[in-house]
């Protein structure tokens, strides 16, 4: 139990420094929810008793603190009010059933909090024409007043304030409604989705030795509107799932191609890219297959996967306009899953700036799937 | 002295923007709609007219679309506070599409005004 234990602290403690070190709250939420797992782990597998835990977490976050003299004790802690203690000591509810609640929230809270941004967009749009015109009003009167007083008089200057706070208030509108807007194909650019792809199958072929990756592009250049690297993370997070899915070899077929017609759903949209990452691995049940995309799902063993990776990928399809579709199956020769994602082509006509190739490695690093 | 015609359905920032201009001793016409404007300006051609985008009946954007049907090179300022379905900078982008010169985001001061009347005369 010692060596269990100190393994387990080992592992804590490094997810404990991601939590706290996270870049963002995304990723943080991650390295939480990789926290959760191990707790989960622990107790229901290895019989660890919570209060087991509840000490690892204590000696994780005062062997973090004393690595990082910068953050006080409080703040680590604090960051971190981890659901391993707060299950332990609480009532009603059994250990497993908690974490699960606790899984829940993380989801919940993710939904509340896309909500919340959602209904600042709408209400900074919403007001926006009518908070202008009243500002606008408020502007040009004080400054019409301020014409007709004398320099150097107290309603002078209190006009001046007035004026000093409209402009604070345009200020405000302006950065309400650029928040509003910053998610609005931010940071996109064309880029060559073949050039992407072949990256991300050089990153599994570099990691996943014993797979075969083949790949049949029957378009190249295929050029979409992207941020860099999203359409490398999309296939390698669909490719780490594909090698997840086979026992301990086999080949991951990736096929590149114009899309159909009838594979094209948008708007009169004559052309689309579709790429099709294909696995004989054990395939999946449609009640599987129903529940893949959500945040958190996984069929992977306990400690193997977050669960995150396939709800990545659907949500960064989304947002690059495009559709993912999966099927599936348990038996027979033909067992395996091909995932299928159609993304919109841009024409010839709309590249005004040019190709530019995906960025690096940088995706490797973001590749959240396991 | 200019002859301006100022169209806005915001009865306060269609007076202000009058009584800026009148202090610059130019000739004013305050029209609360599209469609009286669009009266007024086939009755009298303005040298110069300033509108909202947004508005009931007839919107800032036919206006401008007919008015620079109607007369040749006409000095045009669209403003615009934002809508509820697309941002003013879009207003504003085809606004200036169809003809407008000068594209004056609203809240705006009286200096903002008199730079988008310069650039609208060219």
């Amino acid at each position: 139990m010692d060596a269990l234990k100190e393994t387990t602290e080992k592992e804590y403690c490094k997810i404990l420094q991601q939590v706290v070190f996270a870049d963002d709250p995304d990723n943080r939420e991650i390295h939480l929810a990789d926290a959760f797992e191990l707790g989960r782990n622990s107790v229901s597998q290895l019989m660890m008793p919570p209060d087991e835990l509840v000490s690892i977490h204590h000696a994780a976050v005062l062997r973090l603190s004393e690595e990082h003299p910068e953050l006080t004790l409080g703040e680590v802690a604090g960051l971190l009010t981890l659901p391993l203690i707060e299950i332990s000591m609480s009532y009603g509810m059994s250990f497993r059933e908690q974490v699960e609640q606790r899984y829940q929230d993380i989801v919940d809270r993710r939904l509340q909090q896309a909500n919340k941004l959602e209904a600042v967009g709408t209400l900074a749009a919403g007001i926006s024409h009518d908070f202008n015109n009243i500002l606008g009003s408020i502007i040009g009167y004080a400054e019409l007043i301020d014409d007709e007083l004398p320099e150097g008089s107290s309603g002078k200057k209190n006009i001046k304030h007035l004026l000093t706070a409209s402009m604070r208030a345009r200020d405000l509108v302006a950065r309400m409604l650029a928040f509003a807007r910053q998610g609005e194909n931010c940071g996109m650019v064309v880029v060559d989705a073949v050039s992407e792809i072949r990256e991300a199958l050089d990153l599994v072929n570099v990691t996943e030795k014993e797979f075969t990756i083949s790949l049949q592009t029957g378009i190249a250049p295929a050029s979409v509107m992207a941020k860099p690297g999203q359409v490398q993370q999309i296939v390698m997070n669909l490719c780490i799932n594909a090698v997840d899915a086979m026992a301990q070899s086999g080949e991951i077929r990736v096929y590149v191609e114009r899309a159909t017609a009838s594979q094209c759903g948008y708007d009169g949209a004559a052309s689309g890219l579709c790429v099709m990452v294909s696995d004989r691995g054990h395939g999946m049940t449609p009640e599987m297959q129903e529940r893949i995309f959500d945040p958190f799902f996984t069929t992977k063993e306990p400690g193997k996967g977050t669960g995150l990776g396939l709800s990545i990928v659907h949500s960064l399809v989304a947002e690059l306009g495009g559709e993912l579709t999966v099927e599936s199956r348990t038996s027979g020769d033909n067992c395996g899953s091909d995932f299928r994602f159609i993304l919109p082509l841009v024409s010839d006509e709309q590249q005004g700036t040019g190709c530019r190739r995906s960025c690096s490695r940088l995706a490797a690093a973001q590749c959240m799937g396991r | 002295m200019a002859h301006i015609l100022v169209i806005d359905d915001d009865v306060l920032l269609r007076d202000v923007v009058t009584q800026m201009l009148e202090k610059d001793n130019h000739y004013v016409e305050a029209a609360c709609d599209g469609d009286e404007g669009l009266r007024m300006f086939r009755k009298n051609t303005p040298d110069i007219v300033i509108t909202d985008i947004i508005m009931p009946g007839t919107e800032g954007l036919e206006i401008i679309k007919e008015m620079v049907r109607l007369v040749d090179d006409l000095p045009i300022v669209a403003m615009s506070g934002g809508g509820r379905h697309s941002s003013y900078t879009n207003n504003l982008k085809i606004a200036k599409a169809l003809g407008a010169r000068a594209m004056l985001p609203k809240p705006f001061t009286r200096t903002e005004l008199f730079e988008a009347i310069t650039v609208a005369m060219g």
